[in-house]
């Protein structure tokens, strides 16, 4: 579905990420974990279009992403959770949600959509109404995920959305992530948190220092001797 | 009267850039051309005898209008790069070039400009200029009102936001950035060419670095937040001086006062700005909040 081939990104001189390679099937999850400032909001960002590529192909279901702009990767059906969440804090939730679908024009579909987040959440039903900058940490991560599942996306592109949660939030929202997967959403997860991401994926990669340096079946990774030592320790 | 009423009219041509976020003091430029388009025709281009033709007039202003949109979607396409202060700085730039070549060109009259712009009306004082003037505020005030509610609008806020949060949601943002800003620009342009004919004279002096400062002040010191403020703080503002100069006139005040209530026209607004910044951060009119429930602690 989403195939990375020697991509390379540069911020000014600093090399962010160098040829990496990654790839993700349809109906899989596939998490790409590694240390701060190892690169992997930036592999997300070069998916979403939404730093450039220095190099290496991007393609997604045959598109070249590379040629498209932001907005149109998500009308290609690819939702970009971002790191701290950016839910917009002066607006209500549900017009957090109802910007979600801002690439759709089927009104009432949308309507149902919003009504399906609100059961998958159950807590940002209850503050619909309430500005999203008033809602709790993992309320707001609640709310950017369910906004980007309202622009009803074939992959889900997901950035730490265990950052800094209390393990009982965090929990909730793995539990969702699976959910989400059962119900056939592709998903690319980047996590630090490395126990919980491999038990949560399909397959799994480690970015070091803007390069892939291992990549597996998640089971494997979990028992990997390297992975255990640097990221499960 | 007509002056408050197109002051409100520019300040909304202020406020629709921002409504993306996009903090473009462009305003007097457009107002500047859209002024000398309607000038030059009326004065030059087309000769009648007796009063001027509303319908020419409101065709002048559609002109002005037109020409100021392509012209801001050619200059806002690169000039929208910037962001925040280097924005303003550049289209503060923008004023400034409008200006020194209306004072250069030879069309434009020069440093003396344009007079004798004709008149549709008979009387002195103009009022009749209200039933162009105040129609075009409320279609303006109707467009933004319906803006906001819809779509684009909706996108547009999502920008000033956020931009990252409306990229990711699939929204382009250069795209609804030159959109608010040329419609911003079209308005301008239309307020120009009326107000050239209400004027009577049209010179370089209609779009200065003051004219930017002072729609601005109308659009901080209403408030930025809802198209209401803009209206109310340039109608406040304009009917200022005038109630300052009668204060002025009364004499028994230290000359100094007096002249600063007379001409510091800018001091005082800028005082204005930095109290009301303090005090009404929203500015006068503040927009109505979202109900919200308490806050729970979790
Ligand atoms: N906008 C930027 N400008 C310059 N350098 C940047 C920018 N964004 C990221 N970088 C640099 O690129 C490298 C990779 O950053 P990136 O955000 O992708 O890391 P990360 O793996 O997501 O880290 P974290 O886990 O802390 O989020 C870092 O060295 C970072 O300093
Ligand atoms: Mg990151």
């Amino acid at each position: 579905m989403l195939e990375i081939k020697n991509l390379t990104v540069n911020y000014g001189g600093v090399v962010a990420l160098n040829q990496a390679n990654l790839e993700v099937r349809a109906g899989e999850i596939v998490t790409l974990i590694g240390a701060n400032g190892a690169g992997k909001s930036t592999l997300l960002r070069a998916v979403s279009r939404i730093v450039t590529a220095r190099g290496g192909q991007l393609t997604y279901d045959g598109h070249d992403l590379n040629r498209l702009r932001p907005d149109e990767v998500v009308h290609m059906g690819v939702a970009h959770v971002p790191e701290g969440r950016r839910v917009l804090a002066r607006q209500t939730v549900q017009d957090n949600l109802a910007l979600g679908a801002y690439v759709r024009s089927d009104t009432r579909a949308i309507a149902a959509d919003m009504q399906r987040q609100f059961e998958v959440f159950p807590r940002l039903a209850e503050r619909r109404n309430q500005l999203a900058g008033l809602l709790s940490g993992g309320e707001q991560q609640m709310l950017a995920i369910a906004r980007a599942l309202m622009s009803r996306p074939k992959l889900l592109l997901l950035d730490e959305p265990s950052l800094g949660l209390a393990p009982l939030i965090v929990k909730d929202i793995f539990r969702i992530i699976g959910e989400l997967h059962r119900q056939g959403v592709t998903i690319l997860l980047v996590e630090q948190n490395a126990r919980l991401a491999l038990e949560t994926a399909d397959r799994g990669y480690v970015l070091e220092a803007g390069e892939i340096v291992l990549s597996g079946p998640a089971s494997d990774l979990i028992e990997d001797a390297r992975v255990q030592q640097a990221y499960l320790g | 009267m007509v002056a408050m009423v197109l002051a409100a009219t520019l300040a909304l041509s202020l406020y629709l850039p921002l409504m993306s976020g996009q903090l473009s003091l462009a305003t007097p430029g457009f107002y500047a051309i859209g002024g000398y388009v309607a000038a030059i025709l009326s004065t030059k281009v087309i000769h009648v005898t007796g009063p001027y033709p509303i319908p020419l007039i409101l065709g002048e202003m559609i002109l002005a209008g037109a020409g100021c949109g392509v012209l801001a979607v050619l200059i806002g396409v690169p000039a929208l790069r910037l962001r925040g202060v280097y924005l303003a700085l550049a289209t503060i730039a923008f004023v400034e070039i409008v200006r020194v070549l209306s004072l250069t060109v030879e069309f434009t009259g020069g440093a003396i400009g344009i007079f004798n712009i004709p008149q549709p009306f008979v009387t002195a004082n103009g009022i009749e200029y209200l039933l162009i003037a105040l129609p075009m505020l409320i279609c303006a005030a109707l467009f933004v009102y319906r803006l906001e509610r819809i779509g684009v609008g909706r996108a547009l806020v999502a920008i000033r936001e956020d931009e990252l949060a409306a990229d990711a949601v699939g929204i382009n943002p250069t795209r609804y950035k030159v959109l608010s800003f040329a419609m911003g620009a079209m308005l301008a342009g239309a307020v120009g060419a009326l107000s050239a004919h209400f004027l009577n004279t049209w010179n370089a002096r209609q779009g200065t670095f003051d004219a930017s400062i002072a729609v601005l002040a109308f659009v901080l010191i209403g408030g930025s937040r809802s198209f209401v403020g803009p209206i109310v703080g340039a109608m406040v503002l304009t009917a200022l001086p005038e109630g300052l100069r009668a204060v002025a006139g009364i004499g028994e005040l230290p000359v100094w006062l007096a002249t600063l209530l007379r001409d510091g026209r800018v001091i005082i607004y800028g005082l204005l700005i930095v109290i009301c910044t303090l005090n009404f951060p929203q500015g006068l009119i503040a927009p109505r909040q979202p109900v919200r429930k308490a806050v729970k602690s979790s």
